[in-house]
């Protein structure tokens, strides 16, 4: 007890101290923390069971606050088929180059698929400050990439919930067994959908009269909890279960009180999140980087230019011109949320190995390092090209 | 100054008026005391107009409805300034549903929807209590989806206030 007391509190500590540096630097505290665990694993931590599974609550959180506080239903609804047709094209060229790099380098085929999917989504959240910085927010590249990242993280969770199936077998599944997932997971949204619509807002209606402390808070965290144990009951991931919850729980108006979210939002951003975030720094095995220093080279470079270039096809499709389609490629770069938790599954179902671990890690920091710095000059050429533009 | 001397002179509030309160607290109705002709925001309105009524006027929160008067939302101080200062938002709010509406033109975009709401026969008692508990500045007052008041912290005082004499 003494020993786990002492390791939550340096790597909390630590984790807390390196995001304050990484944020006064201008990059995001998830960059911080991360290397507070690599420093820690490096140093004294010794990963044990019980900061495993705190990780796993704090990845558990982190797709449910994304689902709770940021997914509106009703945006789904209002994007525009344009939108989809550029995310199709960035998500599917970085998942190729993924699983092709993968085979590449004859890994197996779930540990391929796997980190094909790691390398799908992205993180809108680390390119904000830059599109706001620049006055791009508002371009067309800009909401197109907002949109696109609605689309993401949907897709994110379905890839993650197919990959996750398909290590469970250890090979693709046959179509029966592909059918059976799908009816799983549409079963498991069916009555996450019931309960979101018809059981949850009476079950609030109630909470919020009784009489103990922090009710409607606890309801929230049950519910979290509740979704994840679920999903692992239809052998889907607790973290696809927590999402989907969290997405039920954002329609119904006491859950998210403000001062219940913010309670919710202190749990996850400033406990589980940044120990989840750790614990993956302290999984990196450097040693693993080195062995395979070209496939590591790769696996950030790939990923980097899957997403640029599928992002710059896919704008181009929809009838952007090449600035703007280069704007939107380098805008939806950066990984920084689902990815990790994705590899940090992989890891815990024994499916990928310290090298494609610790590659992908890399990757996410290079990311977003990268991303703001090469948006930024997209977006500078993109101006450059409207000045020099003769008027009239 | 001592301890005793703080607290002396006055007997307990809650001991014997406390009680008599709660009784009397439970005879009124939020109709009898909330806001009936609140200053609403239209569905469509537009972003400027919504920062010139925050300039204008000085409400907290106000609340959003369609052309039937059904309730959307509301926007309150915290969403204006945060819209006013989008780039002094903590990063971890930069989420893109912060970005989506800070780039809404009308009131739907920006507004926080599914707010908390109560009914006009809810008694005084309650509504106080879910303040107290759940730290609730105010609520929109709705019957059968229609904004029919509003009632906020500094009324739900006064009308307790009035029920002592």
């Amino acid at each position: 007890m003494m020993e786990f007391l002492f390791q939550i509190l340096v790597i909390l500590l630590a984790a807390r101290l390196l995001s304050e540096v990484s944020e006064r630097v201008g990059m995001p505290g998830i960059l911080g923390e991360i290397l507070a665990g690599l420093l820690l694993g490096l140093l004294i931590v010794e990963e044990t069971e019980a900061i495993a599974s705190v990780a796993e609550l704090g990845a558990i959180f982190l797709l449910f606050t994304a689902g709770y506080k940021e997914v509106h239903i009703e945006d789904l609804k209002a994007s525009s088929k344009k939108a989809i047709v550029a995310t199709f094209f960035q998500i599917a060229a970085a998942f190729v180059a993924g699983f092709a790099l993968g085979r590449f380098f004859e890994f197996g085929f779930v540990e391929s698929l796997f980190l094909a999917v790691a390398f799908s989504p992205t993180s809108i959240g680390v390119v904000v400050k830059t599109l706001l910085d620049m006055g791009y927010l508002s371009s067309k590249p800009g909401s197109m990439m907002l949109t696109s990242a609605i689309f993401d993280d949907i897709i994110g969770i379905f890839l993650l919930s197919i990959v996750v199936t398909v290590g469970k077998y250890n090979a693709f599944p046959t179509a029966t067994q592909f059918m059976l997932l799908l009816g799983k997971l549409v079963f498991f949204i069916g009555i996450m959908v019931i309960l979101g619509y018809r059981v949850f807002p009476y079950i609030f209606n109630y909470v919020q009269k009784m009489h103990s402390k922090e009710s409607i808070f606890a309801a929230v965290v049950l519910i979290a909890l509740f979704s994840a144990y679920f999903a692992e009951i239809m052998e889907l991931d607790a973290v696809i279960g927590a999402f989907i919850g969290g997405v039920m729980l954002s329609n119904v108006p006491v859950a998210k009180i403000n001062d219940i979210q913010s309670k919710v939002s202190g749990l996850a951003y400033g406990i589980l999140v940044p120990i989840f975030f750790a614990h993956i720094g302290m999984a990196v095995e450097l040693e693993a980087l080195n062995t395979l220093g070209s496939f590591t080279i790769l696996v950030v470079v790939l990923a980097l230019l899957g997403k640029l270039i599928g992002g710059f096809v896919g704008a181009k499709a929809i009838g952007f011109d090449s600035y703007e389609s280069f704007i939107f490629g380098s805008g939806v770069m950066p990984r920084a949320g689902v990815e990790l938790v994705v590899i940090s599954i992989g890891r815990e179902m024994g499916i990928i190995g310290d090298e494609i671990f610790s590659a992908v890690v890399l990757m996410v920091a290079v990311s977003i390092i990268i991303s703001p710095i090469i948006l930024k000059f997209a977006i500078q050429k993109d101006k450059q090209k409207d000045t020099s533009t003769p008027v009239g | 100054m001592t301890v005793e001397g703080e607290f002396s002179g006055r007997q307990p509030f809650f001991e014997e008026e406390g009680l008599d309160l709660e009784e009397k607290c439970k005879d009124v109705l939020v109709r009898d005391i909330m806001i009936t002709d609140p200053v609403t925001i239209k569905g469509e309105d537009h972003v400027e107009k919504i920062f010139d009524l925050f300039n204008k006027e000085h409400f907290h929160t106000y609340p959003v409805v369609d052309e039937n008067g059904d309730l959307l939302g509301i926007i309150d101080q915290n969403t204006i300034l945060q819209l006013l200062l989008t780039r002094r938002v903590s990063r971890l709010d930069h989420t893109h549903l912060m970005a989506v509406r800070s780039l809404s033109q009308s009131a739907r975009g920006i507004m926080i929807p599914h707010p908390v709401t109560i009914t006009s026969d809810m008694t005084l008692c309650e509504i106080a209590e879910t303040m107290i508990k759940h730290k609730v500045e105010r609520f929109c007052v709705v019957d059968e989806k229609k904004l029919v008041g509003i009632v906020c912290k500094s009324d739900v005082i006064q009308a307790i206030y009035s029920s002592r004499s």
